[in-house]
């Protein structure tokens, strides 16, 4: 079932999602987000339990993207599953946005 | 081995080492033997050479291991086919007790049956007689008889018949089980032509609106599962469906003839209580070795309007109408019991309903727990895929069974009014416009999709567009303002799906809903341009009725090869 579980090790906050992201809770992704911004200054959304990502999912981690570019903290995706990637790919956002495969490799604050 | 104290050492060791060296090349030989019969005759005449015997013979256990049959001889007197019961006589004993016997006089031996030489003029003097077994038990004997030398077989001939024997076991049940593989390899080619032979029984799929459809799925190589229809000289179409107790071949035999005799009796408009009465009473008049049929027979017109049944024994035929179900209990038992049995028989208005009739494979088909899951189960299977045509409602359903296990043949007959022409409709399916929906929608959508042969990554990409379609009409048609519903309905024709999404929210001027080129569209408008991407053409406009607004999107698809071997 869908989920959010979050947690933060040495200032980065890994955000794990869980289930099909799509209308019906993408705002709680969304602010779980944008709160983990808040907090730290390494966030990673770690993906591979999702096996579904609709358009305002991916509203979402594009809005968190572009928060952590203003502020000039480190953000990525971690361990896209194929199902997401896919979706990625298909907006043409696979480019636009960091994809690392474990939290280790979220990019260090640029600012 | 053993030797007489009294016997030269440098002789005893010269002996062995003959006997080792003979022992080896016998080994040798039978190990290569491809000629069986040959090869036993030429070993057996060498055991008799070799151990100075006048003469020697191998005995071979039948099939029901009651009688043992001289099969190799070699000596003066040809005992060949000679058959001994197992107990009796030194061979028998050898073979009962697994054990060898040595009888140094035969003349005055218990044990030595005379028989033979009282019919042959053979004087037999001593015996040498050593077990042939293999893991799985005795299987002959091997006996040598006379010592040309005078006098009886030794303890050291008998090690040499006791280490003879094992190597021609081993040949024997060698070419025993190549034999064996030799016959299963022809039984299964005698049952794949059954298996074709049955499945070329079954009729031919009838398009143009032919208000039937037949799916068997034997659960073994052939089938005690049957169905036929075919035209009535009235205009109107004769069916049935039958099921024979018991598997295998001889029931498959039985289902032939079960159902060229309801074909026969049906093809003249036999009602359907009096055309079952007919086909009982002829099964019955001729033993079915406790075997039964079970069968339901029936008319419709060609619309589908009216049906009429009779049914053995049969499960329940299940009758769909808006969401409704109801069974139709059989009317009487199955055929080829009693005579003189009556057949209740229905009338059922078809009109708008689709008549399920399914042997009891359907309801046997075991879910993860190993439960059947019943009638009840077999309803919801129904109603899960009652938005689609015919046949890809079949095809669904019986991919479902698939997944599960099957236990039985597996068979179904579905008798409803079909399309002409047109589109096939693979899902329709009205739900409130709320995004908790999406979900099941989604899944429902896979299926409907799977169901079709279409490709997993290209079903994924139309999931996605046709659930930000209808994000989109949740957020913005209705938007928080209005509520209402979204009328799902995907079809395909030509290999070309249509998805139609209607709603009853203020009109959305289309002109207004453009996609964004992908790059340029960071979170607004990214559904769009999704649905833009993944569909070939996509149409927005007003209901015809005015009621709302029509969302039509078009892709064209390329079918996954589905193995229709399953129909037909």
């Amino acid at each position: 079932m869908n989920a959010i579980k979050s947690e933060t090790v040495d200032g980065c906050t890994l955000i794990r999602l869980t289930g099909e992201v799509d209308l019906s809770w993408s705002q709680q992704v969304r602010e779980a987000v944008l709160d983990a911004l808040q907090k730290s200054r390494r966030v990673g959304v770690v993906l591979s339990e999702v096996s579904y990502i609709d358009s305002s999912g991916i509203a979402a981690l594009v809005e968190g993207f572009q928060g952590a570019r203003s502020k000039g903290s480190g953000f990525a995706l971690v361990a896209v599953s194929d199902a997401v990637r896919a979706v990625l790919e298909l907006a043409r956002l696979d480019q636009v946005f960091p994809i690392v495969a474990d939290a280790d490799a979220i990019p260090e604050v640029t600012g | 081995m053993t030797s007489a104290p009294a016997i030269d050492p440098h002789v005893a060791v010269v002996s062995e080492a003959l006997a080792l060296a003979f022992l080896a090349d016998l080994s040798e030989t039978l190990a290569v033997s491809l000629d069986l019969r040959q090869t036993l005759s030429e070993a057996v005449t060498r055991i008799a050479e070799f151990m100075d015997a006048e003469a020697a013979s191998l005995f071979l256990l039948d099939e029901d291991g009651k009688m043992l049959e001289c099969k190799v001889c070699v000596g003066p007197i040809d005992i060949a086919g000679l058959r001994i019961p197992i107990g009796q006589g030194v061979v028998g004993r050898t073979v009962a007790e697994n054990r060898s016997q040595v009888v140094a006089d035969a003349v005055s031996d218990s044990r030595v049956d005379r028989s033979t030489d009282s019919d042959t003029g053979f004087v037999t003097r001593s015996l040498l007689c050593a077990p042939l077994a293999t893991a799985k038990g005795p299987i002959g004997a091997l006996e040598v008889v006379n010592k040309r030398t005078g006098g009886s077989f030794s303890a050291d001939d008998a090690e040499i018949l006791r280490l003879v024997a094992a190597p021609t076991s081993l040949a024997i049940n060698n070419a025993r089980m190549a034999h064996e593989l030799v016959q299963q390899a022809r039984m299964r080619r005698e049952f794949d032509l059954a298996r074709r032979m049955q499945k070329s029984l079954l009729p031919k799929r009838r398009r143009d609106g032919f208000p039937l459809l037949g799916v068997n799925l034997p659960a073994h190589e052939i089938s005690g599962d049957f169905y036929d229809y075919f035209d009535l000289p009235d205009g109107r179409i004769g069916f049935f469906i039958g099921d024979v107790s018991g598997k295998g071949l001889d029931a498959a035999l039985l289902m032939v003839r079960v159902a060229s005799l309801l074909r026969w009796v049906g093809k003249d408009s036999t009602p359907p209580s009096e055309w079952l009465v007919r086909v009982n009473e002829e099964l019955c008049q001729t033993s079915l070795d406790g075997r039964f049929v079970c069968a339901l027979v029936g008319q419709c017109d060609r619309n589908a309007e009216h049906v009429e049944f009779a049914a053995a024994g049969f499960p329940p035929a299940m009758l769909y109408r808006d969401g409704e179900f109801t069974e139709f209990l059989s009317g009487g038992a199955p055929l080829g019991i009693l005579s003189d049995m009556k057949f209740e028989s229905q009338v059922v208005d078809l009109k708008g309903a689709s008549l399920y009739c399914f042997s009891d494979g359907v309801t046997d088909v075991r879910d993860a727990q190993r439960r059947t899951i019943g009638s009840e189960g077999v309803r919801e299977l129904i109603s899960r895929h009652a938005g689609a045509s015919a046949e890809p409602r079949l095809r669904g359903i019986f991919s479902e069974l698939k997944q599960l296990r099957l236990v039985d043949d597996t068979t179904l007959l579905l008798i409803e009014r079909m399309q002409v022409h047109g589109p096939e409709i693979l899902l329709k399916r009205c739900f409130p416009a709320q995004p908790e929906q999406m979900r099941e929608i989604r899944s429902l959508l896979r299926g409907a999709l799977d169901d079709a042969g279409v490709e997993t990554g290209i079903r994924d990409k139309l999931v996605l567009a046709v659930d930000e379609a209808c994000c989109n009409i949740i957020r913005h048609a209705y938007g928080p303002e209005h509520s209402g519903d979204i009328d799902l309905r995907v079809t395909s024709e030509n290999g070309k799906l249509e998805f139609r999404l209607l709603d009853s929210a203020p009109s959305v001027d289309p002109g207004r809903v453009r996609a964004k080129p992908l790059g340029e569209c960071r979170s607004g408008g990214l559904g769009v341009a999704l649905i833009d991407t993944v569909m070939d053409d996509w149409v927005l406009q007003k209901r015809p009725d005015d009621r709302g607004n029509r969302l039509i999107m078009h892709k064209k698809i390329t079918v996954k090869k589905n193995n229709g071997e399953d129909r037909e």
